[in-house]
């Protein structure tokens, strides 16, 4: 099937070689997965495009489903959000599906250990530097056993699919990672906009997330309560992700509580209702660890709540995700990934990791050094894109800035080749037509006490900009659904 | 409920009342004025006085007020915390404050007027927008309540919301007399205290007048439209009423009856149940330096109370 004669807005579509295109095969054939899909949009004219776009952005800004932007004023922005599912079948699922669970539960035994006998360090697995110079290490998490034995219950694994049409995971997220909220909010707009088609899919529902997580957190209650009170704590309503916030208390019908609402009398945790305090046991927390409590950690902090720590080190209240879980998402952990699930789990890693250079060894800084061009750098404990230079970007200048500032702090900082990320048919309103770009997806794993759970979906992530590899939301990057077929 | 939300949810109340009010009542004055019968209450500064001394920014005695200054002043400007924009900007934020607690569709209703009123352009809103913009910010104000009562559970929730409601509409309700009453003294040269058209006007800023001609049966006069606004029970914007149904509010969230502010509701309710308009006129501004200064006292004991502050 030539894909020029299906439609004329995909006249402009060029395939590039060098990248995985997920909707159309290298002969210009619409991949099978995509074929229904295709049959409605042959039905479908620029202006119903633009349209069911416009009708997306509008339901979701009325709806105040955006996210903040700091740029001297605070903007409040829509999540671009793209009309064009990704769409992935049963058997590719259940691959991403056991690799992210199976990273997640080798994390979590890896922070273990880290904070316990450091078993893997005495190994020679796993260098102890890494772990002591990382700024995300908490010497206060030593010793410490987490209510169900549980650190990182929520974690966000961002996979991509490569030229080879492997999926690699580019980074774990296991502090507090966000996007599920859209990951909802998309299904509900892409069901409006193609419902003529939806229901020729057989997909996996994605509103099951906020009840799995209730579970997920209730399992991990403190010892001695019988039903717990569990509550979301925000920075705020002028944070970036204030709407996921509302959403996951919301969802879960749950008090979405601040810094300010709690106080901790003889190392019990309360919130202040109007009929007086009420004991608080399990605390999904969107507050980084340095603001988490000022009595232990950052000290001016206003959105914490003082004493909070020493309540969790006494087992009267837990805290989701556990203090401390960012020493494992750093990104010169990542590297040992393969190793790490080995030593924990004795299994072959199912999820391929990217080949990544630590600038932290001489050898390694060397190569990256001369070869800037060809690599990805990024800061190990930055995220949201932030930091990052992609060598084949960058200008002559550039490069000598990147080289000065790794020399400056060499442990700071990794290099990986330049990924090739797949691209993805997305609508681009200036042009009125689809053209490829660039996509990830971040999947949403949650572990509790005994018991896991993997949304059947994703946040697949897409830089708007062509030939753009970031992303990120930040970075003026905008989403899609995931469609994960029965 | 935690205490600071519910303190949001009750000022998200306060502030969509106060909001709707403003609007209201620069929309029936500036336009009732046009064709009012006497000179003064035709005079553009005359209006322009009472729509200020409204919102509680009184003007000097001998000052020129411009007419585009005024009406973007207490519609659009936000720097003054009494425009409408400011108004609904702090029940946006109050709504958000709470945004867990309450349904998306009455969120999404709060936030489609918040982006109507920040991409109104501010020049066709001072050539030709007044009308527009004002009567639909109280139509989506009405849309917006009608969410509060439809999409929410009636419990402890509601009962905070509508309890600043009920309080904001007695406060202002009460501005909106007070002012009107002056605007009636300042006329009474040309046209008599008691048939002065600023009744009229005023008892169709609380959108009265069709009911209270239904009442009375006759054209409104000084002590009718009082005794109609202030103390007729089955009036829903009456000082009276607003104060029972606050009552009706508070005593929902009364659980184990030891709310302080539920007995001074009360008392002050009944106070008012068994008062004559005579009573009350003799002495008028002393009555609402009064009744002022009693619901502060409410709103000061209900937040002490209720929400810690």
């Amino acid at each position: 099937m030539e894909k020029k004669n299906i439609l004329p807005i995909f006249s402009s579509y060029h395939l590039e070689s060098t990248f995985y295109d997920e909707v159309f095969k290298g002969n210009n054939e619409v991949r099978n997965t995509y074929t229904e899909l295709f049959k409605l949009f042959n039905e479908y004219q620029v202006e119903d495009f633009q349209m069911l776009n416009e009708k997306a952005k509008v339901s979701f800004l009325n709806q105040g489903i955006t996210f903040q932007v700091y740029n001297k004023t605070t903007v409040e922005k829509v999540f671009p959000f793209d009309l064009f599912p990704k769409i992935i079948t049963a058997s590719e699922w259940s691959h991403i599906e056991n690799g992210a669970l199976q990273r997640s539960r080798a994390l979590n035994l890896f922070l273990h250990d880290v904070y316990h006998k450091q078993q893997i360090i005495k190994d020679g697995i796993v260098p102890l530097e890494l772990i002591s110079s990382s700024e995300n290490y908490l010497k206060q998490m030593i010793d410490i056993e987490p209510p169900g034995g549980i650190y990182n219950h929520i974690s966000g694994t961002d996979v991509i699919k490569h030229s080879d049409g492997e999926y690699y995971v580019l980074e774990d997220n296991i502090r507090c990672p966000s996007g599920v909220s859209y990951v909802v909010s998309n299904r509900v707009a892409s069901k409006r906009a193609l419902f003529g088609v939806f229901n020729k899919y057989p997909t996996h529902s994605v509103a099951n997330y906020s009840e799995n997580l209730l579970d997920i957190m209730q399992s991990v209650k403190p010892i001695g309560v019988d039903i717990p009170t569990c509550v979301v704590i925000t920075p705020g309503i002028y944070n970036s992700a204030y709407y996921e916030h509302s959403f996951l208390a919301k969802s879960m019908g749950i008090e979405l509580v601040e810094g300010r609402d709690l106080f901790v009398e003889n190392d019990f945790v309360y919130m202040k209702t109007i009929y007086g305090p009420v004991r608080v046991d399990v605390v999904y927390r969107r507050i980084d660890d340095a603001f988490l409590d000022p009595k232990v950690f950052s000290p001016d902090s206003v959105l914490g709540v003082p004493g909070i720590f020493e309540a969790y080190r006494k087992g009267n209240v837990t805290l989701v995700n556990a203090p401390g879980t960012g020493v494992a998402d750093d990104k010169a952990i990542y590297t040992y990934m393969p190793q790490i699930i080995k030593y924990y789990l004795d299994e072959e890693p199912i999820l391929n990791n990217v080949y990544t250079y630590h600038c932290s060894r001489p050898k390694e800084l060397e190569f990256v050094l001369n070869n800037i061009d060809k690599l990805v750098v990024k800061p190990v404990d930055e995220s949201g894109g932030y930091g990052i230079s992609i060598g084949n970007k960058l200008t002559k200048e550039e490069i000598e800035k990147v080289k000065k500032v790794i020399k400056e702090n060499p442990r700071k900082y990794i290099a990986q080749p330049i990924m090739a990320l797949s691209t993805h048919a997305t609508f681009i309103e200036d042009e009125k037509c689809f053209e490829p770009r660039h996509v990830d997806l971040r999947t949403f794993t949650l572990l509790g006490k005994d018991q896991s759970f993997v949304l059947k979906g994703g946040l697949t992530r897409v830089a708007l900009q062509k030939g753009n590899l970031i992303v990120n939301s930040s970075q003026g990057g905008g989403s899609k659904d995931t469609w994960v077929l029965k | 409920m935690l205490a600071r939300v519910a303190n949001n949810l009750f000022w998200m109340g306060r502030y969509l009342e106060r909001t709707e009010h403003i609007a209201r009542f620069i929309n029936v004055n500036y336009f009732s004025s046009l064709d009012a019968p006497n000179e003064t209450s035709q005079s553009r500064q005359f209006v322009l006085n009472s729509i200020l001394r409204m919102v509680d920014d009184e003007p000097d005695n001998d000052e020129f007020l411009d007419e585009k200054t005024v009406l973007f002043d207490t519609v659009l400007n936000t720097e003054n915390l009494y425009s409408i924009t400011s108004c609904f900007r702090m029940a946006r934020e109050n709504a958000s404050g709470a945004r867990d607690l309450i349904s998306s569709e009455l969120f999404e209703s709060i936030n489609k007027l918040h982006h109507y009123i920040n991409n109104f352009d501010t020049n066709i809103f001072l050539e030709r927008g007044l009308d527009e913009f004002t009567s639909n910010i109280s139509k989506a104000i009405s849309t917006i309540k009608g969410k509060i009562v439809t999409t929410m559970m009636h419990n402890e929730v509601y009962n905070i919301i509508m309890l600043g409601v009920h309080l904001e509409r007695a406060n202002i309700v009460i501005r909106v007399i007070d002012t009107k009453h002056q605007d009636a003294m300042l006329t009474r040269e040309e046209i008599s205290y008691k048939t002065s058209y600023e009744w009229t006007t005023l008892l169709k800023c609380i959108q009265s007048f069709d009911m209270m001609k239904r009442h009375y049966k006759k054209v409104p006069i000084s002590k009718d439209t009082l005794d109609f606004l202030i103390l007729n029970p089955q009036c829903p914007k009456s000082v009276l009423k607003c104060l029972k149904n606050a009552k009706c509010n508070i005593d929902s969230l009364n659980k184990h009856d030891n709310l302080a502010s539920a007995f001074l509701i009360g008392k002050i309710t009944a106070e008012y149940s068994y008062k004559s308009i005579d009573e009350i006129e003799t002495s008028f501004n002393d009555f609402i330096q009064k009744i002022i200064r009693e619901i502060n006292y409410i709103c000061e004991s209900i937040e002490e109370e209720l929400f810690g502050a």
